[in-house]
């Protein structure tokens, strides 16, 4: 492979990056407050929350990118191609992990949080101060592994145009009609940054174990 | 001498769960500096008795005063407003409560959690709410556990840092609902030692128990509590020696 053609795909990688990156940002947090949303449990907004997660979590990423690029704009959103990539993605991994916080909140300890209750904390106090810190240990391998499915959905949003790794290697194969090379590398981009996420999760977890005292997993 | 209000006092107090009627218009005052013990069979309403007075139940009818100012309602009666949340967990601030199954907080240490609510609920500087902790944990015997995590402790200890935990917001009542009923029993008597210090120091505490000695030793008053309602309230001696009503001579002679 020429030099340009490993730019072409570390340019996609970089792309790639960028809008998970983005993504995981503003998605983790999105779920969470859809969850919380919905475990206030109030009547119609109840309602919304879950047929928005109901119908993102069924329909395939590819139509979700298409639905966002090509119909929202009807109801006057018309983004550009990267923000219409990074508004799938958050929804996407908002819906989903909201049902891994949703699961965490609903098999956190009553006791725990009627204890904070009786000690005087607000609802806001018992969330910062006891749910939170327990839930997001809990939650953090479901989260991951949500993650790097987002991470693999990422070139689905090629289709508007979108240039992340692999449509930049099999651009570069096309060009060059030498497919190998270009997607031994993407492989091999993808594997590193599922790398990175793995890596840190068991970075984190050691490390929360070691403080409390736990043998580690 | 004026009379004292009462530290903590309820009246009328109702509480039925969708039409089952778990307790039925109870009155009781618990003098300030007195130990009140709670007893009575299973299923009598005891625990949803104490945790009205907290209002982590809401009684269904009925007023709860903490030296004189009620508690979950802004006045008296069915009628008077229910308070805003935040004004509801600034006035349980005054009235610790210590669980049967302990209900630690497991991310934090020993001191974490007996600094826990001085520090974030009270706003009071860390330094000096760690200090007195540390001084607390050492006089119920777990100075040095102060850093260790919850999970690392046996039952006795968790009930003795949950203890230390209601010390430390410096209540004017401390409730405890069966404190020793999930120990194993060689860890009974740690507790319950723990328990009747305070109670020679003059604190408030009303507590719900199944240890009889316990509470003939310990309680200035005690409360029997049947099918939801105080069948009687008297002094130990009275009461174990003179119960009025043959309901109760039957529980004292099975227990
Ligand atoms: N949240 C609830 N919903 C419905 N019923 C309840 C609820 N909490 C308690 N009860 C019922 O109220 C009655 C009194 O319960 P409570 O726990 O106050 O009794 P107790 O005297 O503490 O008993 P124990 O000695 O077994 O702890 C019981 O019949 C119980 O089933
Ligand atoms: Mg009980």
């Amino acid at each position: 492979m020429t030099w340009p053609a490993i730019r072409t795909i570390l340019d996609g990688a970089l792309v790639t990056a960028a809008l998970s990156a983005i993504s995981i940002l503003l998605s983790l947090p999105m779920g969470l407050l859809l969850a919380l949303l919905r475990w206030r449990r109030i009547p119609v907004i109840e309602g919304l929350l879950a047929a928005f997660v109901t119908i993102v979590r069924a329909t395939p990423f590819v139509t979700l990118v298409l639905f966002v690029y090509f119909v929202m704009p009807a109801i006057g959103l018309e983004l550009d191609p990267v923000p219409a990539a990074i508004l799938a993605l958050t929804a996407n991994t908002a819906a989903f992990s909201s049902e891994i916080w949703r699961a965490a909140l609903q098999a956190f300890p009553r006791d725990q949080r009627e204890a904070a209750i009786a000690f005087g904390m607000t609802d806001t106090k018992v969330f910062t101060r006891i749910v939170f810190p327990q839930i997001w240990r809990a939650s953090l391998g479901p989260l991951v592994s949500e993650v790097t499915i987002l991470l693999k959905c990422t070139p689905a949003v090629a289709v508007i145009g979108v240039v992340e790794i692999t449509r930049a290697a099999s651009r570069v194969g096309a060009e060059t009609y030498e497919p190998l090379p270009p997607f031994l590398l993407a492989t091999l981009i993808y594997t590193v940054l599922i790398a990175v996420l793995v890596r840190s999760q068991r970075v984190i977890e050691r490390r929360l174990a070691r403080r409390m005292g736990l043998t580690p997993l | 001498m004026a009379e004292l209000e009462p530290a903590i006092s309820a009246r009328g107090v109702c509480k039925d769960f969708g039409g089952f009627e778990v307790l039925r218009d109870i009155d009781l005052d618990v003098a300030t500096g007195t130990t009140t013990c709670i007893l009575g069979p299973s299923g009598s309403g005891k625990s949803t008795f104490l945790r009205c007075l907290n209002w982590l139940e809401e009684p269904s009818a009925g007023d709860i005063l903490i030296q004189g100012k009620p508690i979950g309602r802004t006045g008296l009666g069915r009628d008077a407003k229910r308070m805003a949340r935040n004004e509801l967990a600034a006035a349980r601030t005054s009235i610790a409560m210590v669980f049967q199954h302990f209900a630690l907080w497991p991310h934090l240490t020993v001191l974490g959690n007996v600094a826990e609510a001085p520090v974030h609920v009270l706003g009071r500087p860390r330094h000096e709410v760690e200090a007195e902790g540390r001084a607390i944990l050492a006089r119920v015997g777990l100075a040095e556990k102060a850093d260790a995590y919850p999970h690392t402790l046996s039952g006795g200890q968790k009930q003795r840092v949950a203890i230390s935990r209601a010390l430390a917001m410096k209540p004017k009542v401390i409730l405890f609902d069966e404190p020793t009923s999930a120990l194993d029993p060689e860890m009974v008597g740690e507790v319950l030692a723990v328990i009747r210090g305070l109670a020679q120091d003059g604190l408030t505490m009303v507590v719900v128990t199944h240890e009889m000695a316990f509470a003939r030793k310990v309680a200035d008053t005690i409360v029997f509590m049947d099918a939801g309602r105080v069948r009687e309230v008297a002094t130990p001696h009275d009461f174990f020696a003179n119960p009025q009503s043959e309901r109760t001579k039957r529980f004292i002679a099975r227990s």
